[in-house]
């Protein structure tokens, strides 16, 4: 098992696709969360509370929370490139209890998702950190809450690059796969959450599960607003965490279970 | 594992995609110590049989084994089989090497070994290189490396013809001529017959999913010809046709050229020497193979 994995990190780490993810997560942590926190959660349309307040900090938090489908992507580009580039079948060659490759592939993508996450969080923190401190504005939550969320957030990442996998094991063919996760988690989960009814679903959904995990309730409150509804409460925090972790459950046994039959062409 | 001779044994493999039948009750082996040609037109199943032999395609119905294991069950997979299914079979953003030491890891084997096929292949100088700008024939020759890492005793090529340049023929006809006199099982499928003619021993011919012939080369071939190029043309058919023995047919081809059938080249060269009768050149011809294979492999036309 340990050289299948050994083989997945020799595979990951040998395209530039490695750099970039890491590199897009210091852009998103550090970059877009400096950004947020530099203008103002005050400033924004329409406007929130500051980040001296809980409810501003968390929000922008939140927001964050929103570029899992970066991650996402990521991992089914990875899973689905083994396909389109016909390297499935060497794999498979190589080693044929098709299920161990696939759990040594989640295992090497976890660690990749927990990367991506850590700079994530990490970039975010000192970019917030920096921001408040050169703003003079106190943050809204004590330094370990907010390190706390971001945690979170970070593990998040790891979560959806794990269901990422799964999608793409499913659907195997890259653009269909990657429309799949991106369109789902970008537009399709925002354009349910407008249907009444439908609507109530969303805190069980990954993205409302992934909200719950920072009490972000932005979205659902503007999306009420909007239609004039009563606004969609979400999970708790730890019930947010195991909705997501089912999903990456869910993602993981089909990503390994799925190939165990199907003829590679 | 050195040293094992390992036949391929396909037993009743039936494969079925809704109403197709790409395979339908195929039996056949493949000995160990010689080439074996997998002959059949295009679609004839010649890839989804060797898929099935080597576990990326689950068959409908009968057994493909390597040593007596189906090769799911083979305790050392890469060690034990290499193969090349034709096209890319690498990330177009890793470098040779890195390919290398992917699959090397993935088969337990040791490192150093990547560059033992790189050199193996003649690929050490592009061992560096992004296989996006790899050409078909480096392309080939990776996908060969790939299958050699384990240094395996049994070789399935799919249409390793195609994209090969002359070099690159004769290179694969040495590297799986010297793989067979080690003991080992190397079968090579191709849907024209003369390219692989020079590389085989034996043949497994299919059509339509369905055996047609298999047996060695030389029986399919029947007996050769030879064709001399003689500035001494005419009194040379004049000494082979009289005698004493087994005489051979001549047949007048053009200025200064015959074609002898029933001899083999040796015969008519040491003929001509021992009549002082100048040879410029002598060229085996296995006559009719290329329409023997045509007529098994090709539907009958009906005639009224």
């Amino acid at each position: 098992m340990s050289l299948l994995i050994t083989a997945e990190f020799r595979r990951l780490l040998a395209t530039r696709m490695w750099g970039g993810l890491l590199l897009t997560a210091a852009l998103l942590g550090g970059g877009m969360l400096g950004a947020m926190a530099l203008v103002g959660p005050e400033s924004f349309d329409p406007p929130l509370p500051g980040l001296d307040t809980e409810a501003g900090l968390r929000a922008v938090l939140g927001i964050l929370g929103y570029t899992a489908f970066v991650p996402a992507a990521a991992g089914t580009l990875t899973v689905t490139s083994e396909y389109r580039h016909g390297t499935a079948a060497v794999t498979f060659l190589f080693a044929p209890r098709r299920g161990r490759v696939l759990a040594a592939k989640l295992a090497a993508y976890a660690v990749v998702g927990l990367a991506y996450g850590l700079v994530l969080a990490g970039t975010a923190a000192a970019a917030l950190f920096a921001v408040a401190a050169a703003r003079d504005v106190p943050l809204g939550l004590p330094t370990t809450s907010v390190l706390a969320l971001l945690a979170r957030i970070g593990v998040a990442m790891a979560v959806y690059l794990l269901i990422g996998v799964g999608v793409g094991a499913l659907v195997r063919h890259q653009v269909a796969a990657l429309g799949v996760v991106v369109g789902y988690l970008y537009l399709g989960e925002p354009m349910l959450m407008m249907i009444p009814g439908v609507n109530l679903l969303y805190p069980v959904l990954p993205g409302g599960a992934t909200a719950a995990l920072t009490g972000f309730t932005y979205l659902t409150d503007a999306m009420s607003d909007q239609l004039g509804t009563a606004a969609v409460p979400l999970l708790p925090p730890a019930a947010g965490a195991l909705v997501l972790a089912g999903y990456a459950v869910t993602a993981s046994a089909l990503a390994v279970l799925l190939p165990l039959r199907r003829d590679i062409t | 594992m050195t040293g094992d001779r390992l036949a391929i044994e396909v037993s009743h493999l039936t494969k079925r995609y809704g109403d197709i039948t790409a395979v339908r009750d195929l039996s056949f082996t493949v000995e160990p110590g010689a080439v074996t040609g997998f002959l059949g037109p295009n679609g004839a199943g010649k890839t989804t049989t060797m898929r099935m032999v080597t576990g990326l395609v689950s068959p409908t119905g009968g057994t493909a084994t390597i040593g007596g294991q189906p090769y799911g069950r083979l305790t050392h997979p890469s060690r034990t089989v290499g193969a090349v299914f034709g096209g890319n079979a690498f990330h177009p953003g890793h470098t040779a090497r890195d390919h290398l030491r992917v699959y090397a890891a993935l088969g337990g084997h040791p490192d150093g070994r990547v560059a033992e096929v790189l050199d193996l292949l003649g690929l050490a100088e592009a061992a560096d290189r992004r296989t996006r700008g790899f050409s078909t024939g480096m392309r080939q020759r990776l996908n060969l490396a790939t299958a050699l890492l384990g240094d395996p005793r049994v070789l399935l090529l799919d249409e390793p013809g195609n994209g090969l340049d002359p070099e690159g023929m004769a290179f694969l006809r040495t590297l799986l001529r010297r793989l067979a006199d080690d003991g080992r099982t190397v079968l090579v499928s191709s849907h024209v017959l003369s390219e692989i003619q020079q590389l085989v021993d034996d043949v497994v011919v299919i059509r339509r999913g369905e055996l047609v012939t298999a047996g060695p080369l030389s029986r399919l071939a029947g007996p050769p010809a030879v064709l001399v190029t003689s500035p001494d043309a005419e009194a040379l058919a004049a000494t082979l046709t009289v005698g004493p023995g087994p005489v051979p047919r001549v047949e007048t081809v053009g200025a200064g050229r015959l074609r002898v059938h029933g001899w083999d080249a040796p015969g008519v060269a040491d003929h001509a020497a021992a009549h002082r009768l100048r040879v410029h050149e002598l060229v085996t011809e296995h006559t009719g193979l290329e329409q023997l294979f045509l007529r098994l492999t090709t539907d009958e036309v009906t005639t009224r």
